[in-house]
């Protein structure tokens, strides 16, 4: 059995006091994202809220009575002034408009922005320029690390040199360039600009590196084009590889705000999953952060998910420890 | 199957000369090996003739057509490599069928799914499976063909390596030190298997290797390479019977020669740390280089040519190696020695030591050798016999 020695106990305290911060925000989102907007606001109701019925100001809003309903109520109550009408069937709008915190959070999410197409328009665009990403690196890498020609270990430093250029340097020209051929407001635009990764390349080739030279020329001598050695023989063994460039990729795509922002001005049927927040945002009646987190969860999830099934293969990649 | 000639190949890097003019002809189904110290340019030498590597000058022929410029692919030749070099994501079967799906396949045929529907591929990847079972069967690890190369040992993935080389037929066999990776018990065994699957392809094989004993064991002809150079091409009886380096003679042989310094006087003749020998050579001073192999030397307790004692001996069953400090220079020479003998020679026992002048190779100082070397007068001949 082991023991707790002081200073085991004091480095799992100090893990642990990291956690709390890394892990806080995410759970102040999940537990506004199950309560209702008072609970919120006064910060009561701990961390699932005590999921007591609200009224839903937008559905109440909706089915308010107006005139007319009041003077086709007045059979129903007879006898009654017009007032107390009025307040039995705003009572009765109301009735039918209650709901759990939780449900009025997610709802909202899900009906005020269409966060379905929102999550699709994600998967497309980090798909696609994952995709794009390695029909790119993998040839490149390829040529860096396994073949032999004049001048590549200058284009190599120029491939470190784009590492350090930060993306924000860049985004005025690149979007001046993207208005100029008129591909603002469309997928092409949330993609074309990161299809050549340095990064990407730069992993790759750090990782063929290590892939042994006679199992390229036992590809050559058996028959293999040069590209067909880069599909058939390296993309397979450097699957590892790939893998935490994948997370990397995704997660960074899949997360951004700033670019779509950018290139995305108008068409709501192109916004990612990260400008689906906007929609939140402070209107007249102030944020509604229930259903904000709400969206913020729901976008948050799919990563997660797909990290905690794949979970070893990607820490297998990160260490580049696949090939043996 | 097919004659491979190489003519002046000479392989340059920067300043430094790794082939310096290199001429060989393979014979059809001969089996010749490349042997010499690491560093020598024989890996380089089959890289050059697979194609993987282009020469600085000099040119290479397969079954008589000059192959320069050919790539890899299209020289007909196949090549097993010392780290086996399979493809780690395919299984067995997969591997040894790629050089013929890459080859007997059009592009449109190999792709996935698609491809099984296009005209004619059935009939050939049934072709393919065919001869992948032959190839298995041959090197006996059909039932391994499912399996993927992580979970193979290294002497069964050596014969999946020779089963992706062999499922074709090629021109010529390359074969890069295939046996290094293999421990002894393996390496002998899989040796005499190479031998015979060479007897029975009748192919031509070029195997490059450090290992004296694989390239004395399996090769037709050997080609003992130094400094980017053949030093000599021959039998492996003649390379070790009579080699025309110093620098072959040390490099063949388990034990190595012994070498002792000797000289020659304005006569020519021949004497061996201050003894005369009965040896002969062309009129002129010298100092010369005197190697006897170690079954040449044999104890005697009457008129030794010399002494000294013994300063080590290795038993290995069959037979033993003694080694002997000699007296007078503190030359150490190893000899072999029939064990019957071990009683009489414990550490620091005297012993005698003789040679048949004619076993004895003389080298000059540049270690060519020198031959013309004749018994002198039939009586000082006698004497030493």
């Amino acid at each position: 059995m082991t023991r707790f020695s002081p200073s085991l106990i004091i480095r799992h305290l100090i893990l642990l006091i990291g956690a709390v911060v890394v892990l806080a925000p995410f759970l102040v989102m999940l537990s506004y994202s199950l309560k209702s907007p008072a609970e919120i606001e006064r910060g009561t109701g701990g961390l699932f809220g005590a999921q007591e019925m609200m009224v839903d100001p937008k559905c109440a809003l909706r089915s308010a009575p107006r005139r007319a309903d009041v003077e086709a109520a007045r059979d129903r109550f007879p006898g009654r002034d017009d007032g107390a009408i009025l307040a039995t069937l705003t009572e009765e709008a109301n009735a039918a408009c209650e709901l759990r915190p939780v449900v009025f959070n997610y709802r909202s999410a899900f009906q005020d922005a269409p966060l379905m197409r929102y999550l699709l328009n994600g998967v497309i665009v980090t798909a696609s320029i994952f995709l794009l990403q390695m029909v790119i690196a993998l040839p490149a890498a390829y040529a860096l690390s396994k073949l032999k020609f004049w001048g590549r270990e200058a284009v190599f430093g120029l491939v470190l040199f784009c590492l350090l250029i930060p993306v924000h340097a860049i985004a005025l020209p690149l979007y001046l360039g993207l208005a100029r051929i008129g591909l603002t407001n469309t997928y092409a635009a949330l993609v074309v600009p990161w299809i050549v990764s340095a990064f990407g390349i730069f992993l790759m080739r750090q990782f063929f590196m290590t892939v042994p030279d006679d199992l390229v020329d036992a590809a050559r001598m058996d028959g293999m084009s040069e590209f067909a050695i880069v599909w058939r023989v390296m993309l397979p063994t450097a699957i590892p590889a790939l893998m935490a460039f994948a997370i990397f990729s995704v997660v960074a795509h899949w997360n951004d705000y700033f670019w779509p922002r950018i290139v995305v001005t108008g068409d709501r049927s192109l916004f990612t999953p990260p400008l689906g927040l906007r929609e939140f945002q402070a209107g007249a009646d102030g944020n509604l952060y229930g259903p904000m987190m709400a969206t913020a969860t729901v976008i948050v999830v799919p990563l997660i998910a797909a990290f905690m099934l794949a979970q070893r293969r990607f820490i297998e990649g990160i260490t580049l420890s696949g090939m043996k | 199957m097919a004659t491979v000639t190489l003519r002046g190949i000479r392989k340059s890097f920067k300043e430094t000369d790794v082939l310096r003019g290199v001429d060989l002809q393979v014979g059809d189904g001969e089996f010749v090996s490349l042997v010499g110290p690491s560093g020598c340019g024989k890996s380089t030498l089959l890289r050059i003739i697979a194609g993987l590597e282009g020469q600085s000058a000099g040119s290479v022929e397969i079954a008589g057509a000059a192959v320069d410029g050919l790539r890899a692919a299209d020289r007909n030749l196949s090549m097993v490599f010392q780290s086996y070099a399979l493809y780690p994501h395919l299984t067995v079967a997969e591997n040894i069928a790629v050089p013929l799906r890459m080859r007997r396949l059009s592009t449109a045929q190999r792709l996935p799914l698609v491809g099984r529907f296009m005209p004619g591929t059935t009939a050939r990847l049934r072709e393919i499976e065919d001869r992948v079972q032959d190839a298995a069967g041959t090197l006996e690890i059909d039932r391994l063909l499912d399996r993927k190369p992580g979970q193979l040992s290294g002497g069964q993935r050596q014969r999946v390596a020779l089963g992706r080389a062999l499922v074709r037929s090629p021109a010529a066999f390359l074969l890069d030190e295939p046996l290094s990776n293999l421990d002894a018990k393996l390496r002998v065994h899989t040796r005499t298997e190479i031998a015979e699957l060479h007897r029975r392809l009748d192919a031509t094989f070029i195997y490059v290797t450090h290992d004296q004993v694989e390239a004395m064991t399996m090769s037709d002809r050997i080609a003992v390479m130094m400094g980017g150079e053949i030093l000599q091409c021959d039998t492996p009886a003649r390379i070790y019977e009579d080699p025309v380096d110093l620098r072959v003679a040390e490099f063949i042989g388990s034990p190595k020669i012994n070498v002792l310094p000797a000289e020659s006087d304005s006569a020519g003749r021949v004497s061996v740390m201050g003894r005369a020998l009965p040896l002969q050579l062309e009129p002129g001073r010298r100092a010369l280089s005197l190697g006897l192999r170690p079954e040449a030397l044999t104890l005697t307790r009457r008129d030794p040519i010399f002494s000294g004692r013994v300063a080590h001996s290795e038993n290995l069953g069959h037979e033993i190696y003694v080694q002997v400090t000699l007296d007078g220079g503190g030359h150490r020479v190893v000899l072999r020695a029939d064990p019957a003998l071990r009683a009489g020679l414990g550490l620091g026992a005297e012993a005698g030591l003789r040679f048949d002048p004619a076993r004895a190779m003389l080298f000059d100082a540049e270690g060519r050798r020198l031959r013309g070397v004749v018994a002198t007068a039939p009586a000082v001949r006698e004497a030493w016999a």
